[in-house]
This record gives structure tokens, C-alpha cells and sequence, in this order.
């Protein structure tokens, strides 16, 4: 028999090797087999030929795509596409959020003309996708996560439900294209990528982990991605491409009752910690060690209900309410994007004001009606918990107001990204509500955010 | 399944082994509290879920046993049906409806005229809805709206809190890399869920019968310990337990765990499958070929004893187990081994043809129906014998067969003084 090399579950296998006079040593002898992992392609191609091996892995297939799109690339966007084919259409691209990495995606899927997965984080921006290469393209998009699972040519699936595409399509997709590629380097993330044969890659990004962030990682970008072809800074974009934005805190009291209860779930809450010296003895871990505590101790038990407790207290104030109700009126007319904390807060105000929701349990015809909606000036305001939290699209938003506390600084960042990316050089803003004298504050402080203007 | 966060805090770690806090499901508080659950959960039908997940937190107050409670409240909500309200109109519809109007407030002003009382009265009239009815359909697709329809099984405290313990089980394994098995039964089972869960198996002959069967899958060996099969290998779990005689090490990362541990478990556990093992026979055939065989060869008829699928063929990454395993009683090296080729589905027969070629095993007797589109010369060029038949295989003519291969394969079998049964 013939030798041949094909795809299984993300791995490669040569088969009927009894002919092949040298095994690559990217192969391992495992379980009986000759196996070498998927993303070693293009590594053994030249092996294969010259060793007269059947190449079996490729199952994509090439594809007639029209650019429906009359968007412009940009120069930076030009440049970008350039130094990716420069560098055989392998490695990542850092463009900071709201500078059209998806539009340059578009043009990569275009140049490559074969079938593409696109692996995105979040439901979210699955989303996003499925809306944009459907229109781009003209032609149907498979979605593969939780809720939808159908495989087209060219297909969008989440970091989560990659792998199980991956295990069992991974050798019909000639292109990968990672979105948000920094999350790559750690512990499962990276697998679907590992196990992908596709020749061509492209990660885009706005944080590309430096290089002390990927020690210790499971694998490196550039050995999954290829390197950085191309770097664009927000400072060069902001004022040319970008909306100036500025930020804004609006501090609100409790009512002498919720401050009764909120001193008394403090003392309950951070009483506790501070008795048992928790934060010196645990560091970083501390919180963690009061979740053990509580399922053992009544103390720590009742520390941690005042805890939660606590924050519900914080993030549905009527202080915050009536705040809220108060921008509502004033920014009347705009588009408003609420963040909250939590889904129960989110439909809350919905069922409050009376307008549409997005949570992580809204499927896709519905999302993509709310963000359709809000576009044409349907909807004037959306409320959301986590989930537009990932570089989500919504060029009218002008307004964003963050209702709960506990916000990384990530996560700021991406919020702030969002309602950044415009049309018209409009100044957006960002409103974020905090109790005042509550640790929401003391979290501000510990959070340096550059360019706030009070 | 149980989520982790209520299996990590029952994981206990003794040195390089892996041991998690069951509970004692004859414990009379435990029993009580198990039975309470089912009661409220009973008292909880056709209500929705939000209002059930309230009322285990209700019930959990603030006791420290809490994560053993909602792990029965776990256990019985996923067992149970769940389902969205049947509603005049779909909920999108409706909300899409309301929050074209938004955002409204309680009091009106100049750029919002009307309130949100206004508004829904408006829409509740339109589409002839009752206030109540909006404020219930408004958002009743949600999973936390769903009606508690069916409470699924006829749950008593001993049958949820054994169940909780399997579940506990399963949980371990969340976090294991792979998993090595040892049995020496029910490989027809076994290999149907290991296929079922995309498993991938390594299996050897054991020392004392039976087989070492090595659980992973094919990314395994490149990722160093990815717990990526973790849900699949912790979902067949219950397939072992239809065993009878089993032991399991998995080798397991959970976080609180510095490197790699063991987590042991053998047939003498406690542990009970919800699995459904399946029927003696795959078909008619089989049985009937069975039953004929026990009339006219079994007892003292013959020197031939039948056990069914005790063997298995192994064929790297795949096994064929065939349907039954003819024991000479003289010598029990004799064996020959039958598998049964009925009607089968044509994609079916193409992957036991395969298989057959792969196995080339002169052991093996093929008995084949004729209407199936398969000739001699499909089965050209492997050791294994082959016969036709039309309606039902002739008993005679079969085991007229299986003593010439025996006498081809080991040699004729020494003249025994009567034996005495094996049984």
C-alpha cells in the first residue's frame, strides 16, 4: 500500500509507512501510529513530497467570493494585508480596537480564496462575524458554538466550541483566522489553533501579550500563528480614525437604610477578612481561601452571603437607578449602551425602561435584530450585561454607562474601545455610576486608566 | 452533569491519590435532607425555574453544607423537563413590540411624554393581553422562566443521594487527562459508548484474561495532559459500571492539585449506572441462532459450549467483537469464533467487511446472508471462512465447519475420556 499522511482529531497520521525510507522527526510513534500535530502542515509538505507520500489531509476547497463591500481600506489597513502576504500569509496583526481588523480579515479571506474558520471569544462577536461575512460575501456562513452548530466553507465558531469543530473538520479550513489572538498562549485556548492543519493564519489583536506574558504559557503565538507582520499604536489612529472620548464618574449616596445595610453587610463581609487576617496571610488569594472557609465555617459562610449580598446592594441602589434614570433623560435622543454587572440587573431595566436586552442567553436572530434596530434608531438604548464586552460593534452607541463596580482594567479598556469606534468624529462618553464611600471607589483607585479627564 | 464548582470543594488530596468526600446514603440527616428537596421540587412542578433555583437557596440559608445541597438540586434539575410557557404570541414579537417605545419612565417629560404605564396599557390593548399577561410573556424564553413540566424520575432519598455520589464520581474526572481500564466483560457495551463519546483506546490482552484498555483521545499524547476529553471520559463513566469485574485508574489535574494524581476505583465500589446496558441480542438472528444452538448442542448434546461476545478482535485504532465465541469443553484453547452478518445497512456491511479484511483471523467464522449483495469474493484473500445462508444459518452445516477449522487450527483433539461438564 501507498503511504499516506491524514487528518485525525487535530492530529496528522502516516499511514503504511513501510516505503517511507526517513520519518519526519516532527512525527512521534504513538499507539501503534506515526502521529505529528495538525498545526505541522506546512512543516511536512516538502517531506511528503520528497518522500512520495500520499497527501491526504487537505479536504478545503477553493471558493468563488465577490467583495460585496465598498469600504475603502485604509493605508494602515493596506499595509497591514501587505506585510501578511509578505510573510506567506502566516502571523498576527496588532491594530488597537475600533481600527477595521475585521475589514482586513475580510480582505485575507479574500486574497486566500479557500475555505476559512474564523475562531472568535465570545458569542458575541461570533456574531459580528456571521453579520459581516454574510454580507460581505453574500453567501451563508456556518456558526458552530453552544446553541448552533452548522459547518459551511466558510464557517465562525467561539474558542470554546472550537475544538470539538476542529477535532472533526479541522482539514476543511485552508485558512485560520484567530480574532482577539492574545488569548492563544493560555491553557486550552490555544488547542484548537494546535490542531487546525490550515497553511495560511492570521491573528488579529489589539494586546499582544508581551513576551514575560507568554512564559510559562503552553505555547507561544508565534509558533501557532507565525510573528507580527504589522503594529499600529492607538495614539497614531485616535483624532484621525477614531472619536476623542473622555470619561466621566457620577458619584451616588445610598439612602440612610441601604447604608445601614450596607455598613452592617460590610462589617459581616470585610469584619471576617480582617479577623482573620485573610488578605495578609492568603495575598492575592484571599478570596478564595474565604469561599473554602464557607463551606466549612458559619462565620466565613455568612461573610461570603454578605458579600454577595453586598454587591447586588451596590449595583442596584436606587441611588444608581435614579442616577440612571436621570442620563436616560438627559442624553435623550442618543444612543446608549447600559453595562451591568449582573443579567438579573440588566433585565431589570429592561422590564424598568421598557428596552431591549442582551445577555449571553439571547440567540442570534434576536441579537441581530436589537443591534440592527439600534442602528437604524429604533432602539436608542441597549441594555447589556457582560457579553458586549469583547470589541462588539456598535458604531452609534455615543454613550456608554457602566452601572456595576468591579471592573478590571481589560475590560475598561475594551468598553472604552467600543464606544470609540465611529462614524463621525464625535466625542463619546463614558459614564460610570459609583456608590460613594463603598469599596466601589477604592476599586477605581486601583484601576490606572491614561487620558481621564474629570 | 454537576458544574465544578460543586464538585472541587469534595476533592481530597492524600499524597498522589485522589480521593472525593462521598456521602453516606444511609445517613438518616442526609436521607432527610434529600427527601426534603424532592419535595419541594415535587411542590415546585409547573413552576419556573428561577422560582426552584429560589427556593434551594431558600433552603440552603446559611448552612455550610451548601454546595452538597445545590448538588442535589442539581442532580434533580437536570433529570427533570423543563419548558417555556405556550404563549398567545412569541415573546420576541412581543418584546420587540414594547421596546419601541423605550426608554419610558414612571413620570413623563418633554421628550418622553409617555409613561411606561401608558405604554404597556397601549400594547396590552393592541394585542388584547392582559397586563399580567405582558409582564409574564415579556420574557418568557428565557431558561429561568421555564416551567417545571416533568420532575423526571420517581426520585427517593437513597436513589438521589446515590445518584449525587455518581455524579461525584463523574466530576473527578472532569479534570483527568486520561483514563486506564481494566475488564474482562461486556466489551459490546463498553466499546459502543467508548465510540459514542469519541474516545480514543489503546487495549492489550490482561494478564489474568480480560483487557487493559488505555482512554484518551488523539490530541492527548501531543498536549501534555489536556483536559480536553475530561467531559467525555467523566460522561462514560457509567458504561464501566455495567461491568462486572472492572477496575479504573484515571490520572487527573484538579486545580487545587499541584501535578498529576491518581483517582482509583474497581467493581467493589458502591457506585450504580443509570446507563441501560443493552439487550442479550443485537437481533432476532442472534437470539434465534442462540436458542437453536442450546436445544440441539447444548448441555451434554455436544462438546461445544457458547458464551457470547467474550472476545475481542483487537484492530489498532478499532475492535470487532464478534457475536459469539465457540469453546471446545475437551480443551479450552479450542476456540472458534462466530459472527452473525445479517441485514444490515449497506454502510454497515461496508465497515464489517473492512474490518474482517483487517482482522484476517482464521478463528473467525463468518455466517452471511445471502441477499445482501456479498459474494465469496468479497471476503478473497483473509483466513476467516465464510457461509451462506438464506433464510436462518444451518446449524448443522456450521458446526460441521467449526470442527474442521478447529481440526485445521490446533490439530484433532486428542480422544478425552468423557469430560466432565464445564458449567
Amino acid at each position: 500500500m501507498e503511504a499516506s499522511v491524514f487528518f485525525q482529531g487535530g492530529t496528522l497520521v502516516l499511514q503504511d509507512n513501510n516505503q517511507v525510507e526517513q520519518i519526519s522527526i516532527l512525527f512521534q510513534f504513538v499507539k501503534n501510529r506515526w502521529r505529528c500535530e495538525a498545526y505541522r502542515y506546512h512543516e511536512i509538505v516538502s517531506w511528503m513530497k520528497e518522500q512520495g507520500i500520499r497527501n491526504s489531509v487537505p479536504r478545503w476547497q477553493p471558493l468563488k467570493l465577490d467583495l460585496h463591500d465598498t469600504r475603502e481600506l485604509h493605508e494602515y489597513q493596506v499595509k497591514a494585508l501587505d506585510a501578511w502576504k509578505q510573510g506567506n500569509g502566516r502571523g498576527s496583526i496588532v491594530l488597537p480596537t475600533g481600527a477595521g481588523k475585521t475589514l482586513v480579515a475580510v480582505h485575507a479571506i479574500h486574497h486566500v480564496s479557500a475555505s476559512t474558520v474564523v475562531l472568535v471569544p465570545t458569542t458575541s462577536l461570533l456574531y459580528q462575524w456571521y453579520a459581516l461575512l454574510t454580507n460581505v460575501f453574500q453567501t451563508e456562513i456556518g456558526v458552530y458554538y453552544s446553541s448552533e452548530k452548522r459547518v459551511h466553507p466558510l464557517t465562525v465558531t467561539t474558542y470554546h466550541s472550537a475544538g470539538d469543530l476542529i477535532a472533526e473538520y479541522g482539514n476543511s479550513f485552508k485558512l485560520l483566522i484567530c480574532d482577539e489572538v492574545h488569548h492563544l498562549p493560555a491553557r486550552t485556548w490555544g488547542e484548537a489553533a494546535l490542531m487546525t492543519p490550515a497553511p495560511f493564519r492570521l491573528g488579529l489583536t489589539a494586546t499582544y501579550p508581551e513576551e514575560h506574558e507568554q512564559v510559562g504559557e503552553r505555547w507561544r503565538l508565534d509558533e501557532l500563528i507565525g510573528p507580527i507582520v504589522y503594529t499600529q499604536q492607538l495614539e497614531t489612529i485616535v483624532g484621525k480614525q477614531l472619536a476623542e472620548y473622555r470619561t466621566q464618574r457620577v458619584r451616588v449616596d445610598l439612602t440612610p437604610q441601604e447604608r445601614a445595610t450596607y455598613e452592617s453587610l460590610h462589617e459581616t463581609y470585610l469584619g471576617f477578612v480582617r479577623d482573620r487576617e485573610l488578605q495578609r496571610k492568603y495575598g492575592a488569594d484571599w478570596l478564595r481561601e474565604l469561599m473554602r472557609l464557607s463551606a466549612i465555617d458559619p462565620h466565613a459562610r455568612r461573610a461570603m452571603l454578605a458579600r454577595r449580598q453586598l454587591l447586588a446592594l451596590l449595583e442596584s441602589c436606587q441611588g444608581k437607578y435614579a442616577a440612571l434614570e436621570e442620563l436616560l433623560r438627559e442624553h435623550a435622543g442618543e444612543r446608549i449602551l447600559v453595562f451591568t454587572e449582573s443579567n438579573a440587573v440588566a433585565y431589570t431595566i429592561a422590564r424598568k425602561y421598557l428596552v431591549p436586552v442582551i445577555s449571553h442567553e439571547t440567540g442570534v436572530a434576536e441579537r441581530k435584530h436589537i443591534l440592527e434596530a439600534f442602528q437604524a434608531g429604533r432602539y436608542s438604548v441597549i441594555a447589556t450585561s457582560k457579553v458586549l464586552n469583547e470589541g462588539i460593534d456598535v458604531p452609534e452607541a455615543k454613550v456608554a454607562i457602566v452601572i456595576g463596580g468591579g471592573v478590571s482594567k481589560r475590560e475598561y479598556l475594551q468598553r472604552l474601545g467600543r464606544i470609540l469606534r465611529k462614524k463621525e468624529p464625535l466625542q463619546a462618553v463614558l459614564i460610570e455610576l459609583l456608590v460613594r464611600n463603598s469599596i466601589e471607589e477604592g476599586k477605581v483607585q486601583r484601576r490606572q486608566v491614561p487620558r481621564e479627564k474629570r | 452533569m454537576l458544574t465544578s464548582e460543586l464538585i472541587r470543594p469534595r476533592l481530597r488530596i492524600h499524597g498522589s491519590n485522589l480521593r472525593i468526600e462521598m456521602v453516606n446514603e444511609q445517613d438518616p440527616s442526609l436521607q432527610q435532607k434529600a427527601q426534603d428537596l424532592i419535595n419541594i421540587f415535587n411542590r415546585y412542578q409547573s413552576q419556573s425555574q428561577a422560582a426552584w433555583e429560589e427556593a434551594v437557596r431558600a433552603y440552603e440559608g446559611a448552612n455550610v453544607d451548601y454546595i452538597f445541597i445545590r448538588g442535589l438540586a442539581k442532580v434533580l434539575t437536570d433529570a427533570a423537563v423543563f419548558k417555556p410557557l405556550t404563549a398567545p404570541l412569541p415573546p420576541a414579537t412581543l418584546r420587540e413590540h414594547i421596546f419601541s417605545y423605550g426608554p419610558v419612565f414612571e413620570k413623563p417629560d418633554l421628550f418622553h411624554p409617555t409613561t411606561r404605564q401608558q405604554v404597556l396599557r397601549e400594547v396590552a390593548d393592541t394585542l388584547e393581553l392582559s397586563l399580567d399577561e405582558i409582564d409574564e410573556i415579556m420574557f418568557a424564553d428565557r431558561g429561568a422562566s421555564y416551567r417545571l413540566m416533568d420532575t423526571g424520575p420517581a426520585w427517593t432519598p437513597s436513589t438521589l443521594l446515590a445518584r449525587y455520589n455518581l455524579e461525584l464520581a463523574r466530576g473527578a474526572l472532569y479534570w483527568a487527562s486520561h483514563i486506564t481500564i481494566e475488564v474482562a466483560s461486556n466489551y459490546k457495551d463498553l466499546w459502543k459508548f467508548i465510540k459514542f463519546f469519541k474516545l480514543m483506546f489503546w487495549a492489550q490482552p490482561g494478564q489474568d484474561g480480560g483487557y487493559r484498555v488505555d482512554l484518551d483521545g488523539p490530541i492527548s499524547p501531543f498536549v501534555s495532559s489536556t483536559l480536553r476529553y475530561g467531559r467525555q471520559l467523566a460522561a462514560f463513566l457509567p458504561a464501566l459500571l455495567l461491568c462486572e469485574h472492572w477496575q479504573m485508574q484515571a490520572y487527573v489535574r484538579p486545580p487545587q492539585a499541584r501535578g498529576e494524581i491518581l483517582y482509583r476505583l474497581d467493581h467493589s465500589c458502591s457506585l450504580r449506572s443509570h446507563f441501560k446496558s443493552s439487550g442479550t441480542f443485537d437481533s432476532r438472528l442472534e437470539e434465534e441462532f442462540a436458542c437453536e444452538f442450546e436445544q440441539k448442542m447444548g448441555e451434554k448434546r455436544g462438546h461445544w459450549r457458547m458464551v457470547r461476545e467474550s472476545e475481542v478482535i483487537l484492530l489498532g485504532d478499532t475492535v470487532m467483537v464478534p457475536d459469539f465465541v465457540l469453546i471446545d469443553t475437551r480443551d479450552e484453547k479450542r476456540r472458534i469464533l462466530i459472527e452473525l452478518v445479517g441485514f444490515w445497512h449497506p454502510n454497515y456491511l461496508k465497515r464489517k467487511v473492512e474490518k474482517v479484511r483487517a482482522a484476517n483471523c482464521a478463528r473467525l467464522l463468518l455466517l452471511v446472508y445471502q441477499g445482501l449483495n456479498l459474494t465469496e469474493e468479497t471476503f478473497d484473500g483473509t483466513a476467516s471462512e465464510v457461509i451462506f445462508f438464506q433464510n436462518k444459518p444451518v446449524l448443522k452445516e456450521v458446526m460441521q465447519t467449526v470442527e474442521a477449522m478447529a481440526n485445521r487450527i490446533y490439530g484433532p483433539c486428542p480422544k478425552l475420556k468423557r469430560t466432565k461438564k464445564t458449567k
